[in-house]
């Protein structure tokens, strides 16, 4: 591995985001390297559509280039940033509707309390979120499933489901509680 | 929900996964445009939803993504001009006039550059039928040029008709064979017509005129085919009178002076 490349791999999201202002494009090649794989995960698995995710894919990291400027990293954390968008996107694709607002990197601001700058940061929140999945009853992962990977609301997951409204109200607020008392104690 | 804060804090979570329906949506939307405080809440809550990505699968991107963006960016930083390309055109939901134009240009100029080397390869074709009717027609002029020598020849007064007779005892030739010079002393213009046996491996039969005064001048080296005709016409030096002319059997190329046997003789009567 070269220097630079390792300098790289240690620069900061934000260093990142400044040289990309200045239109140096190695910078967003290494932030493309830092979190593809982690946004190309979650759009196939929302889409299950190489061809649509990896479009969206590049649409977002060309997004980044054009407004980079826009960014303020003391606000927000650009992965979360990045998970939201490609989220957003995926979910407005299969729904086939517009892009939700609040897409600019100006207006969607994401606090993540991991950092995420390295793959071992990423593949240990990797290891936990899934763990905490696991741990949740069937019923409530398969709620909160439905609400993160398809988009759907309490409305929509009781009518795709059967279950009462009330229910799956009640199981998707009992998920939400003891995921984040799991992933942010 | 619109003028109070949220009652209970996994409403900023059920918010950020997008659980919420239309009305509970827009209340909530409604009070945090203008509450700081649960602003922030929702941020954090976006930060804690967001993290469930990662209990997709993992699937790595292929190369050509990183490919094509890195080519739109270079593309876009050259100037307005500058082209956008995209990995899967035709898709694009953000795409923009560049991408749609491309997604036009490409098959266009894919067209083009395929018409292009069709039509050089149908050119060199053509080409190479030119170049051989070309030559159809060289040998065409030649035979025509050779027919009407020879008619003009047939023609002329002064013009001698001489047939050739095969000798008997020329092993080499089995005694067989025939054949007929045109002459033309005036001109110096001769054609022979005739057929002989194929001669053997390390021989050519060779034509002479034999002349009134002076050693026999050669007429012109030959190697028939089994079974074929042999059409000779030569030009020789003018106003020689012929006393006779003949086909030797002479090594393979020629000589200068006959020295094998005779196998066709004509005198001239």
């Amino acid at each position: 591995m070269t220097a630079e490349k390792r300098a790289e791999l240690k620069a900061t999201d934000a260093s990142l985001i400044d040289r990309i202002v200045r239109r140096d494009e190695s910078a967003l090649a290494a932030l493309y390297d830092r979190y593809s794989g982690m946004l190309s995960s979650v759009l196939n698995r929302i889409l299950r559509d190489t061809q649509a995710a990896e479009e969206i894919l590049q649409d977002i990291f060309y997004q980044l280039w054009r407004n980079a400027a826009q960014f303020d990293s003391s606000r927000g954390s650009l992965s979360g940033w990045l998970l939201v968008i490609a989220r957003n996107r995926a979910i407005s694709r299969l729904r086939r509707h517009n892009p939700a607002s609040g897409d600019e990197l100006s207006e969607n601001t994401v606090v993540v309390a991991s950092n995420l700058e390295s793959s071992v940061a990423q593949q240990q929140l990797m290891a936990k979120v899934k763990s905490a999945l696991d741990n949740l009853p069937k019923e409530q992962r398969a709620a909160i499933e439905l609400a993160y990977f398809e988009g759907l609301t309490h409305s929509e997951i009781a009518q795709r489901t059967g279950d009462p409204l009330g229910t799956v109200k009640t199981r998707l607020r009992s998920a939400v509680e003891t995921l984040k008392r799991d992933l942010h104690p | 929900m619109s003028s109070e804060h949220p009652t209970r804090a996994e409403d900023f979570d059920l918010y950020a996964l997008g659980a919420l329906d239309n009305a509970e949506r827009q209340a909530f939307e409604s009070h945090i445009a203008s509450c700081a405080d649960c602003a922030e809440k929702v941020a954090a809550a976006r930060g804690r939803m967001a993290i469930l990505a990662f209990a997709a699968p993992t699937v790595a991107p292929s190369p050509g993504v990183k490919e094509t963006l890195m080519r739109q960016v270079i593309a876009s930083a050259e100037g307005p001009g500058g082209s956008v390309a995209r990995l899967h055109p035709g898709h694009a939901e953000d795409s923009g006039v560049f991408a749609r134009w491309w997604a036009v240009l490409l098959p266009v100029a894919g067209a083009f550059a395929l018409a292009t080397v069709l039509l050089w390869l149908h050119n060199e074709q053509l080409n190479r039928q030119l170049a051989d009717l070309r030559n159809t027609i060289e040998q065409q002029k030649q035979e025509l040029v050779e027919t009407r020598h020879q008619a003009d020849l047939i023609a002329a007064r002064e013009t001698l008709v001489v047939p050739l007779w095969a000798q008997k005892g020329t092993p080499e030739s089995h005694g067989e064979g025939h054949a007929r010079v045109l002459y033309n002393a005036k001109e110096g213009m001769m054609t022979y017509d005739g057929w002989l046996p194929a001669a053997p491996a390390d021989k050519s039969y060779q034509l002479w005129l034999v002349p009134m005064n002076g050693a026999p001048i050669s007429a012109g080296v030959f190697n028939p085919q089994n079974g074929e005709m042999s059409h000779m016409m030569m030009k020789l030096p003018a106003g020689v009178t012929a006393k006779e002319f003949a086909v030797s059997l002479e090594p393979a190329g020629g000589m200068p002076h006959p020295t094998g046997p005779m196998v066709l003789v004509g005198p001239i009567s």
